[in-house]
């Protein structure tokens, strides 16, 4: 269950910025989670409530955006979904590729008073 | 009605972890600990590769070794046999060691007597590889009956680690393991990793490793 280590550290990072700004609950909580994050949004959903069970986010609502794992071949250039195309170019059969889209995990927007 | 603020953030939830990180990377600089995050699979022979390893330099350096599990000591008793200082931690159930715990490991091992500390990570190739512990350096161990595919499946792993050793080459005779392929792969990840051939069992290998750590770590003492 490795999306509850990651929620716990997000937490830590949720509370430094709303605390610098003064505010000291978090109602909702927009994340954009990439597809090629490692994170599996279904397990961050199940896990959720017990990682911020007794926090200042105990009551807040969680929303996730998936941003799409988009690459381009180092070889010929193509550009495409790796997850679509199992890590493999379409074009010509490479695997050798960097990533531009869809690595992270991003705190998009926070709800707080 | 409460006025509710939104903020919009745009920042990594690693934020956090990865502040704490490079302060303790800055304080282990001022105290001069070489810090080495260790990291593999279980089963790859991280213990075993340690104790040769403290073996071999514990004449040119003071090690110590912090050894991470979910539970058990098995691992810190192996080690501190070897006459190098060791602790256990214990991460309770965590599959992974973050900046605040390799920090509160740091204390408890006390460094003020250690050049060289080493952090065996929990066995796992998935969450060392997202939290920042804070180290100087990070090697993996990719061990032959593994696999030479693991740096296709598991490519985050091999993008951060500065030194990928590949251990039980004794045993490549009975396995479908293709060197140069592995080698193919861990550079498609990350062209600046060093590969290293090993087997810690029969000692094959390990002077590169030997060498590689006393280069970096003179680099280390010399920046300071």
């Amino acid at each position: 269950m490795h999306e509850l280590g990651v929620i716990s550290a997000m937490v830590k990072t949720i509370e430094e910025i709303i605390k610098e700004q003064g505010y000291t609950e978090v109602h909702k909580l927009v994340l954009e989670v990439g597809e090629l994050s490692g994170i599996v949004p279904h397990y961050m959903e199940v896990c959720y409530p017990a990682a911020v069970y007794k926090t200042f986010m105990e009551n807040s609502v969680l929303e996730m955006e998936t941003i799409p794992g988009i690459v381009r071949c180092k070889d010929c250039g193509k550009e495409f979904n790796a997850t679509a195309h199992d890590f493999t170019c379409p074009q010509c059969e490479s695997h050798n590729m960097e990533i531009l889209s869809g690595n992270d995990v991003m705190i998009k927007e926070i709800q707080c008073t | 009605m409460e006025a509710y603020k939104v903020l919009e953030v745009k920042q990594s939830v690693f934020d956090s972890n990865d502040k704490e990180a490079q302060q303790l990377r800055e304080q282990l600089k001022k105290d001069g600990v070489f810090l080495l995050n260790l990291m593999s699979s279980p089963g790859s022979g991280k213990t075993t590769t340690l104790k040769r390893t403290i073996a071999a330099l514990r004449d040119e350096m003071k090690i110590g070794v912090m050894e991470a599990d979910i539970d058990s000591d098995v691992d810190a008793k192996a080690i501190s046999e070897t006459g190098a200082k060791a602790i256990q931690l214990h991460t309770g159930g965590m599959c992974h060691l973050d900046a605040a715990m390799t920090k509160q490991g740091l204390e408890g091992l006390g460094t003020e007597d250690v050049d060289f500390a080493i952090l065996e990570n929990v066995g796992n190739l998935v969450c060392p590889a997202e939290f920042d512990t804070g180290a100087i350096k990070n090697a993996m161990i990719l061990s032959v009956p593994e696999g030479h595919d693991k740096p296709l499946k598991y490519p985050l792993m091999f993008s951060i680690v500065d030194v990928v050793l590949v251990n039980k080459i004794d045993v490549l005779p009975y396995f479908d393991f293709d060197m140069d392929k592995c080698r193919e792969y861990v550079h498609m990840r990350n062209p600046k990793a060093e590969v290293i051939p090993i087997s810690a069992r029969t000692g094959e290998g390990m002077d590169a490793w030997y060498n590689w750590l006393r280069t970096e770590i003179k680099a280390f003492k010399e920046n300071q």
